[in-house]
């Protein structure tokens, strides 16, 4: 087991990785810009080295400083955490060069799953279900309108390259295809500097529902059950719940046995997420996989019992998954809610600032994840998420409840927050009855 | 805040500080390994090697130079697979029995696994056949004698022969002293073999690299029909301090440099390295 890990995140992921590291005794470095060297994760860890100014290209993304830090302080390993270079193939590949190592998949992994259209491909070859559209990347705006014609209108185009709701345009009609084609390909250019793109049959607001799955370094593949992530505003998810209302167990199962059947023929390992959309009749698609821990994890956590940051660990440090398929199961519901540091009043505009007053529910079934405090500062440079409030509970409707009493005993003074908008969407009939899709967000708006 | 508060993971409940004895375990400690990273002698900055490679083996982060190896050279401006290398083999016979020379020469050998300071041959650019010399500093700074100045020639006379362009890339500390007199020969014999080229009716094009100096700009290097330099090349013949001390008085800014000799007319064009291997295409095309 690795004696000392690097944790290369910030915020309350590097707080929860940092934890984890803690429970197993494993002692943690933080990394740290100049503008979060009070942030509190540089505190809760053994050591923390600064690694940079406060633009992420030069602290947070900066490889060669993050590398140095790892080596200057003998860590073994690194624990990326999500976004920033958790899916960067390159300093992968640099870490494995440096013997460092990644807590994640392979760099091959992750750039054969992150290229999203040959990730379809891959998919395809294997017989999964995929949204329907091109087989292959589009590079030019004229293929793209013969395969469109062939697809059927209206047209979801999306970047290759892509993540966060970036490069996406949805074309209605044949009209429009040419200017929201080449608006995407340009975002795409710009935010991953690369114009790929692909299409896809655009679903009139389908369920977004996403699969966990764990897989160790010796083919041991399980899931661990689904999340229904359909309340997104922006395709930025707010809501998250296992497990998803909209399926029967018989769905569940084939969808579990696809993504597990996705990640083996991958040769996938550590955790991972395949992503599906759920159409009206209840057919699912592969949309695209995720090789990363991502940020709604702690409901799958409350719902299963496991720990999956330390299965993260265990798996990198080259231990076997310690259970089957058969031992997994999904007990009650759990339900997360992401509170950001914004203005749902202006357009939801980044609202950084300083914390005043805080106060955090607790009780049987209740967690925060959270990297506030009292009189902190939050800066404006980085996402603007500084909260995660998950419930776990019997059923449904009792998590429902849960949340809306935990919800309702946050206090975040000091900065706009989307804690009251949050408090409306859950409070709403249509959340209730459990009959949301990706739409919904925009319906109450 | 909560400086130094938390209970940190390395601290048992019995004791206070950490333990004195770290044991020494087994296990792979991580090590950069050698070369993975340079430092950008401009800016200063550790860049990733790989990095550097992509980016033509220009600073990601200052755009500054590097000098380049003559094969990767090679590598970057021929058509894929198609060279030729010519005249290996050939050794200087060390006319002034200059002291060390051989050893020197012998030991530059084994590391830079070059056998002179120029690699001649043939290839393709962009489809077109061509001759083509690269020299390079690795090998005595790219210092001019017998063997650099046969090659360059035999390199021009068989393309004359094969009534082909010859292509070639400068880069020089001028000629090499240790073989005397017959270094500064190779000046007007490689220039007699480009009279002839041109004689002919063929093509030379001349590419001045950092730094291109001494008997080199002096002869070869300046008789192209086109000359191209890359941003920033230093090309001269005298060394600065000499020419300060000569006449008198300060250089301007920038003296000696690519920009400096392109607004005073000794060069054609400045061709930034990404754009060398197309430009050398359009006009190798064109010129069919």
């Amino acid at each position: 087991m690795f004696k000392k890990i690097l944790i290369a995140n910030r915020g309350e992921i590097a707080v929860r990785i940092i934890r984890a590291c803690r429970e197993m005794g494993i002692e943690t470095v933080a990394v740290y810009s100049t503008i979060d060297k009070d942030a509190i994760h540089t505190k809760l860890a053994d050591e923390a080295v600064c690694i940079g100014p406060a633009p992420s290209k030069d602290s947070y993304l900066n490889m060669e400083q993050i590398i140095s830090a790892t080596l200057a302080t003998g860590a073994e390993a690194i624990h990326p955490g999500f976004g920033f270079l958790s899916e960067n193939s390159k300093f992968v590949k640099m870490c494995e060069k440096c013997n460092i190592n990644f807590i994640g998949p392979s760099a091959e992994l992750i750039d054969k799953m992150g290229n999203k259209s040959e990730a379809r491909v891959t998919m395809m070859k294997v017989g999964i279900p995929v949204t329907p559209g091109s087989k292959e990347a589009v590079y030019d705006v004229d293929r793209g309108l013969e395969l469109a014609r062939k697809i059927g209108y209206p047209i979801m185009i999306k970047a290759s390259a892509g993540g966060g709701g970036k490069g996406m345009r949805v074309a209605r009609t044949e009209e429009e295809f040419s200017s929201q084609f080449n608006t995407a390909k340009k975002e795409a250019e710009n935010a991953f500097s690369d114009g790929t793109m692909y299409l896809e049959k655009y679903m009139e607001n389908p369920r977004h529902i996403e699969v966990q799955i764990l897989a160790d370094k010796y083919g041991n593949v399980v899931h661990l059950g689904e999340r229904d992530c359909s309340i997104q505003r922006r395709h930025q998810k707010l809501i998250e719940e296992s497990p998803s209302i909209a399926i029967s167990e018989e769905l569940r199962q084939k969808m579990g046995e696809i993504a597990v059947r996705a990640a083996r023929e991958v040769g996938y390992y550590n955790a991972g997420t395949i992503e599906f959309l759920l159409d009206k009749n209840k057919n699912f698609y592969f949309m695209e996989m995720n090789t990363r821990i991502q940020v709604e994890h702690p409901v799958t956590e409350m719902v299963t019992g496991i720990d999956l940051i330390k299965e993260q660990i265990k798996i990198a440090a080259g231990y076997r998954l310690s259970y089957k398929q058969e031992d997994i199961k999904i007990n009650g519901h759990a339900i997360e809610c992401r509170i950001n540091a914004e203005d749902p009043e202006h357009h939801f505009m980044p609202s950084p600032g300083m914390i005043k007053t805080l106060h955090f529910p607790g009780g049987k079934g209740v967690r925060v994840e959270s990297a506030l405090y009292s009189n902190y500062e939050i800066p404006p440079q980085y996402d603007s998420m500084i909260l995660k409030l998950i419930v776990h509970d019997d059923t449904r409707e009792l998590a429902i409840s849960k949340l809306r009493s935990a919800l309702g005993e946050v206090i975040i003074e000091g900065v706009k927050t989307n804690l009251d908008f949050q408090y409306e969407l859950i409070n709403h009939p249509e959340f209730e009855n459990g009959e949301i899709d990706t739409g919904f967000v925009e319906r109450i708006l | 805040m909560f400086e130094g508060m938390f209970k940190k993971t390395y601290i048992k409940p019995d004791k206070k500080q950490r333990p004195k004895k770290v044991k020494k375990i087994l296990r792979e400690i991580p090590q950069v390994p050698e070369g993975l990273f340079q430092k950008c002698d401009a800016c200063g900055h550790t860049i990733y090697s790989e990095d550097i490679a992509e980016n033509y083996y220009i600073c990601p982060k200052c755009e500054e130079y590097f000098r380049i190896r003559p094969r990767t050279r090679i590598s970057m401006i021929l058509d894929q697979d198609s060279f030729v290398e010519w005249d290996t083999g050939l050794e200087t016979s060390d006319p002034l029995e200059f002291p060390d020379y051989k050893k020197k020469l012998a030991h530059l050998r084994e590391v830079t696994n070059l056998e002179e300071a120029v690699i001649t041959g043939e290839g393709s650019i962009g489809g077109a056949h061509v001759a083509i010399a690269v020299m390079g500093t690795d090998f005595m700074m790219g210092s001019m004698g017998e063997v650099v100045g046969e090659k360059i020639t035999r390199a021009i006379e068989r393309a004359t022969s094969y009534k082909i362009p010859i292509l070639i890339f400068c880069c020089s500390g001028g000629a090499r002293m240790q073989e005397g007199m017959i270094s500064l020969m190779q000046m007007a014999k490689t220039s007699a073999a480009l009279k002839r080229h041109d004689e002919a009716g063929l093509l030379y094009i001349s590419i001045l690299t950092d730094p291109t100096t001494g008997g080199v700009t002096a002869s070869f290097a300046m008789l192209g029909d086109i000359i191209l330099a890359e941003p920033k090349a230093l090309i001269g013949f005298a060394g600065p301090r000499v020419i300060e001390q000569t006449i008198g008085q300060k250089l301007p800014e920038g003296f000696q440099r690519a920009e400096f000799l392109l607004e005073h007319g000794f060069i054609d064009k400045i061709v930034e390295r990404k754009n060398l291997r197309y430009t050398l295409a359009t006009l190798l095309n064109g010129h069919v």
